[in-house]
């Protein structure tokens, strides 16, 4: 008899051990949980404040670049350089940059334009050498227009990604005579050449690798994904 | 019978090279309204000529980038108003003109307020004139360009 009461005693000490140790590690759980939870939220609440300053930053140097610009442009047009013109310029270029500096800056990777504008500078002398060059080519096509003459239009994929560079390599062949962009339709460029030697010397591909080159595109390493990858390196270490 | 039109609000230029190279001239187009407007007393140009640049880049953007993207940065609402702002800037300084003892326009007169000279009142005189000579010009380019791209259809976003 007494047995069993303390046999009973002892299961029930046991099931309220149990029970209490249950509770305390849902508590603990619980807490941990919560814990957790604010610190994503405190997180997420960081990488917002952080991303929305760092769009408004984008925004203000968007906005002060193109203000830079059309204000150059606005001196050049302007001969009166006293106070008086000059206020003027400033709350015009103020006006033209605020209703349209997305316009100007539309392309995301902006942050190397130094370079970009380096590199066009060393690309438009080349281009002049290659406008001379299919000039006399010209020439001579309209001079002893037999044999040489062979109108086409070919059509090739080109590697460059963004608008701004595809624009730049349509205008340079179209620049280069002898040499038509006809259209640009999704990268696919058809172009009216002339001759076979003009067609020829289009599908070498050094005019689209010097455009490349500049907008630092296809083959080569973005400054940008440099930079986007220099926190983890440090952290690596 | 009732003939249903809807205009397409969203419709682009599809071409990549007239897209781009609208979207990096237009601001350089307007500067230099801005600027043949600013500079309209002292070489040719002036208002009317500053007005139709300034509403050809508008139309420049209409055709390039869709009739919703242009109505984003001028309504037809703040374009009646500039419509109407404009001719109140050129008749309200010809009235001033009038109200201080002159003529219609007769800009002297505007040295009472401005106290700067009578040839100096004159060359203020004309660039407010033509400041509101422009805005008027450019607010009926536009006008009249919606009306005609719209199909004098009311220009509402569409409900989708």
């Amino acid at each position: 008899m007494e047995v069993t009461i303390l046999v009973q005693a002892a299961d029930e000490s046991f099931r309220i051990l149990e029970e209490s140790r249950n509770r305390a590690r849902q508590v603990l759980d619980t807490a941990a949980r919560l814990t957790s939870e604010a610190q994503i939220l405190q997180r997420k609440r960081v990488e917002a404040i952080f991303k929305g300053a760092k769009q408004t930053k984008a925004e203000v140097i968007r906005f002060i670049s193109t203000f830079i610009l059309l204000l150059g442009f606005w001196l050049l047009l302007s001969g009166h350089y006293d106070l008086f013109h000059i206020s003027i310029g400033v709350l015009c270029c103020g006006l033209v940059s605020h209703t349209s500096h997305a316009l100007l800056f539309a392309n995301p990777r902006a942050g190397d334009m130094r370079v970009i504008v380096k590199r066009f500078i060393v690309y438009v002398p080349w281009l002049m050498y290659q406008i001379i060059m299919s000039n006399l080519h010209v020439a001579r096509l309209a001079l002893w227009p037999k044999r040489l003459i062979d109108p086409k239009i070919i059509e090739f994929k080109s590697k460059l990604e963004s608008d701004i560079s595809m624009v730049t390599l349509a205008n340079s062949i179209t620049l280069t005579p002898g040499t038509i962009t006809v259209d640009v339709k999704d990268g696919v460029f058809y172009v009216h050449a002339v001759s076979k030697k003009v067609a020829e010397d289009l599908m070498t591909g050094e005019m689209e690798d010097r455009v490349a080159h500049i907008f630092m595109e296809a083959d080569h390493v973005y400054v940008q994904d440099i930079l986007d990858m220099a926190p983890i390196f440090v952290e690596l270490k | 019978m009732i003939i249903k039109r809807t205009v397409d609000m969203t419709r682009q230029s599809d071409d990549v090279i007239v897209k781009t190279l609208s979207r990096l001239l237009i601001p350089f187009i307007q500067i230099y309204a801005l600027y043949v407007i600013a500079h309209g007393h002292y070489s040719p140009g002036g208002g009317f000529q500053g007005g139709v640049i300034l509403g050809a880049s508008l139309i420049l953007l209409v055709i390039t980038y869709g009739l919703d993207n242009a109505l984003r940065r001028m309504t037809e609402r703040l374009n009646t108003i500039l419509c109407s702002l404009g001719v109140f800037i050129y008749a309200g300084i010809g009235l001033l003109c009038v109200i201080l003892g002159g003529n219609y326009l007769d800009y002297k007169e505007l040295d009472q307020i401005l106290h700067v000279g009578i040839a100096q009142a004159r060359s203020l005189g004309i660039l407010g004139v033509e400041v509101g000579v422009g805005i008027a010009v450019m607010a009926v380019m536009v006008s009249i360009f919606l009306d005609i791209s719209t199909g004098g259809l009311p220009s509402k976003r569409k409900e989708t």
